[in-house]
């Protein structure tokens, strides 16, 4: 007892600068160590590099390093699933894009929702259809007549079932009231490949990935399905200006495990709106392409589950529903 | 801009301290991978991305592009030492290159993969900076038919480039095609032969495979064949090529670039699609096919040439359309969106800075890697001399760590396992195990494309005969298996075969 004593009244008083050190921050306790960011995709894509800038941002708000970590694989969900079984201490956190919506139900493996607890929003990428130069499309309402006199034989370049792309043209044609050919393609970048060769007629993606090739005067993007233009083609009108009301479009969030302490869960909405909400920030990113639209804990609650409401019904019909059938 | 004003920019820019010791880093780590078996370009570009952000656009592209290219020449080191590819596209050098090896020219072949894959690199260079643009367009006349013809061609080669039986080639590419259909089906999402295994959910990998068929099998066969002694190669004779020796391997280099840089134009499997072609092609030329296999300098030119040709190539799409034909080349993007560049048709006149300094800085690099290689092979070499019962261990070991860094995967290292007892097996009632890894790489990338091209065509499959490039295509790939199915050309074979040399 004697001999352990002078060691507890040491860590007593380090414990005690420690606390006076930890008051003198502004950020409190939390986070009282490096936060790790679960990146359920590889490095380089979009959603890497948009969450690199948030966690570089965010880095500086709390005081403490994020660190991102790429835990790709399985259409993200070993990402999430790392993601849902963290310790719910705040100090690891991720990206959720809205792919998670579809994956709950197309694999029985993957996490639902429900599991994690959002924290903020990145953005809310507006989707586009876009066709080539030469295409006899000149408007969104050209091409909604051409698929309504001839339904199923336009041919549309998307990503496999249940990938954003394919959500992108399956809500079209339930909002515009058409039915086309859906081609899935490896991903964004073969899609665009394949509009360029002809392959098909049109292509269902988001616009930073087109916005090169309508600028070089290649492809035409007849529409942009979100609230407002989209800022690297901002001659290109919305759905809704020319008429047809879809808001369509992926979005990318941050989120934790469920059941993290309310006084943490509100630390890190702050740090990482606070980050996001920086003029520099808000730059770097729209430099790279991205639209950022910050949000908190409410507001990417709602998106998961407008998104879900939305999306469920289609996968339904496709027969992509393998997991979690609603009654 | 004339193309001298252009390379003058490029040099510029490629030639500042900081960008030249970017592009050496990379050509040294891509050697360095390209050795290691297992870890692979993709996985260290990858790991190299977050570092870019602090580097310069020109000098992270400069050394992420020399990785890609220094791996293809480091690659080779072990296919040709140990019977490792350390890439996919070096399992064709094994065939001739560790025979060669094995018949004390290791040297020799370590040089020549080396010489042939600069030719190959500098050609291509000059090719991408004189025709850039309208190869770029060249890809784009591909639609999904034509891959299915390309990669039925792909096939054809693999069951031409095969010593023996035609039945067992064409069984043996069978089975790498059900291999590759393990796993998530792509239209539907449904789990094909998984057997409700959770690790066979995502496919069966290519490096397990091919560790498993070759450098696994070949250790074991080997301590089989020699009641567990071990086989030690004989002495290294040579070094250097003889003069005669590099006059030799000149033409073989020269068709395997064009071979190489035309499949590398196209999305998926270039290099190697590119070196089992050039190896095909070089055995159908050849006036003595028999010493394919048993150590022919024509089988280790053509296919390196090719797959530094191929991965040289993959960079014209991708820098004047802004697609990328390959993971790598997605990756290559990703590393100009970090930077804000934007990759597109524009890109070549946007940004000429960038394009001539990544073009002069391969011709650099390629220079880099060789000097950087001969020299090495002195060292190379000695690995041979290395006890079997300390070289067999490290080997393993080697695989093992290699295996399981691609994914975290412990489920991985026992698919290399099973596929070494099961490369053993075929060695042992005769059957090759590089059409089965040719099956496993391009069997998903048939299906997938296959598909899709009765989607676009409404189940139609006339769409393969319809298009000139298919149609074409189908035929040379047809005429390629009658030939070598004729009964005549077939005994043929097996005489000049089973004639001593």
């Amino acid at each position: 007892m004697l001999k352990t004593l002078p060691k507890s009244c040491l860590i007593a008083v380090a414990a005690a600068g420690f606390a006076l050190l930890a008051c003198a921050l502004p950020a409190g306790a939390f986070p009282d160590q490096p936060i790790k960011f679960i990146m359920p995709w590889p490095p380089g894509g979009g959603s890497d590099i948009s969450m690199r800038l948030v966690a570089e941002a965010a880095s500086k708000k709390f005081g403490k390093p994020v660190v991102v970590v790429n835990r790709p694989g399985a259409g993200g969900s070993i990402g999430i699933r790392e993601i849902a079984e963290a310790p719910a201490d705040g100090h690891t956190v991720g990206m959720i894009g809205s792919g998670a919506v579809a994956a709950q139900y197309l694999n029985a493996n993957a996490n639902a929702l429900s599991d994690l607890q959002p924290i903020a929003l990145f953005g809310d990428e507006p989707a586009a259809l876009i066709t080539r130069s030469d295409s006899p499309f000149k408007s969104l309402k050209e091409f909604v007549d051409a698929a309504k006199a001839a339904p199923g034989t336009i041919r549309n370049g998307n990503d496999q079932p249940g990938g954003a792309a394919f959500t992108f043209i399956s809500l079209y044609e339930r909002l515009l009231g058409v039915k086309v050919n859906k081609v899935a393609y490896g991903g964004y970048a073969p899609a665009v490949t394949a509009l360029l060769s002809g392959e098909v007629q049109t292509i269902s993606i988001a616009v930073p990935d087109v916005a090169e090739y309508h600028k070089a005067g290649r492809l035409r993007i007849l529409g942009v399905s979100g609230a407002s233009r989209h800022f690297l083609a901002p001659d290109v009108p919305t759905f809704k200006e020319q008429g047809f009301d879809a808001m369509v479009g992926s979005w990318r969030t941050i989120a934790g495990p469920k059941g993290m302490p309310a006084d943490r869960l509100k630390a890190l909405e702050k740090g990482f709106l606070d980050a996001m909400n920086e003029t520099e920030f808000r730059e770097r990113a729209r430099a790279r392409g991205f639209l950022v639209t910050p949000g908190g804990v409410v507001e990417s609650g709602k998106l998961w589950d407008t998104h879900d409401q939305q999306l469920y019904p289609i996968l339904l019909e496709s027969g992509l529903v393998k997991a979690r059938k609603k009654g | 801009m004339g193309i001298f004003e252009s390379l003058v920019l490029g040099l510029s820019v490629a030639c500042t301290p900081s960008n030249l010791m970017l592009c050496f880093a990379g050509c040294l780590l891509g050697t360095a991978i390209g050795v290691l078996p297992g870890i692979g370009p993709l996985a260290t570009m990858a790991m190299l991305l977050p570092v870019t952000f602090h580097l310069s656009p020109a000098g992270a592209l400069i050394m992420l592009a020399g990785v890609y290219y220094g791996a293809q020449y480091g690659g080779s080191t072990t296919a040709i030492l140990l019977k490792l590819p350390g890439e996919a596209s070096s399992v064709v050098t094994c065939l001739d290159g560790h025979e060669m090896a094995l018949q004390g020219n290791a040297g020799v072949a370590l040089a020549v993969a080396a010489l042939s894959s600069l030719i190959a690199g500098c050609l291509t260079t000059v090719l991408i900076a004189l025709a850039a643009p309208s190869l770029a367009e060249v890809a784009l006349a591909f639609q999904s038919a034509d891959y299915v013809a390309v990669l039925i061609l792909g096939l054809v080669a693999a069951i031409v480039l095969s010593q023996g039986s035609l039945l067992k080639a064409i069984a043996a590419i069978l089975v790498g095609v059900l291999l590759g259909i393990i796993g998530t089906d792509v239209s539907t999402g449904e789990h094909r032969l998984t057997f409700g295994l959770a690790p066979l959910v995502d496919g069966v990998g290519f490096v397990p495979v091919a560790m498993g068929l070759f450098g696994v099998a070949e250790i074991v066969s080997n301590l089989a064949s020699t009641a567990g002694h071990g086989t030690q190669p004989v002495a290294v004779k040579r070094l250097w090529p003889s003069r005669a020796e590099l006059k030799a391997l000149l033409f073989p280099s020269l068709r395997g670039t064009v071979v190489g840089a035309a499949f590398g134009l196209l999305p998926g499997g270039g290099p190697t699609i590119g070196a089992f072609s050039a190896y095909s092609l070089e055995k159908k030329l050849s006036a003595t096919p028999a010493r394919f296999g048993r150590g022919a300098l024509e089988g280790v030119a053509a296919p390196e040439a090719a797959n530094n040709a191929a991965a040289q190539a993959s960079f014209i799409p991708m820098l004047s359309l802004g697609i990328p034909p390959s993971a790598l080349m997605a990756l290559m993007i990703g590393a100009m969106m970090i930077h804000g560049i934007a990759p597109g048709p524009n890109f070549i006149v946007k940004q000429p800075a960038l394009f001539w300094g990544l073009i002069a800085s391969m011709l650099i690099g390629n220079l880099m890697l060789v000097l950087l290689n001969l020299p090495l092979i002195r060292i190379w070499v000695l690995l041979l001399r290395v006890p079997y019962r300390y070289l067999y261990p490290s080997i393993l070991v080697l695989c093992c760590i290699g295996t399981y860094s691609i994914s975290n995967s412990a489920a991985d290292v026992l698919i290399m396992a099973v596929f070494g007892f099961v490369g053993w097996f075929m060695k042992k009632i005769e059957i090759e195990p590089a059409p089965v890894l040719m099956g496993l790489v391009l069997g998903p990338m048939l299906e997938e494309n296959f598909r899709r091209a009765l989607a676009v065509s409404g189940g139609d499959p006339i769409i393969f005969l319809q298009r000139p490039i298919s149609a074409g295509l189908l035929a040379v790939s047809a005429a390629l298996l009658v030939a070598a199915a004729l009964p005549w050309i077939r005994r043929k074979r097996e005489t000049v075969f089973t004639d001593p040399l």
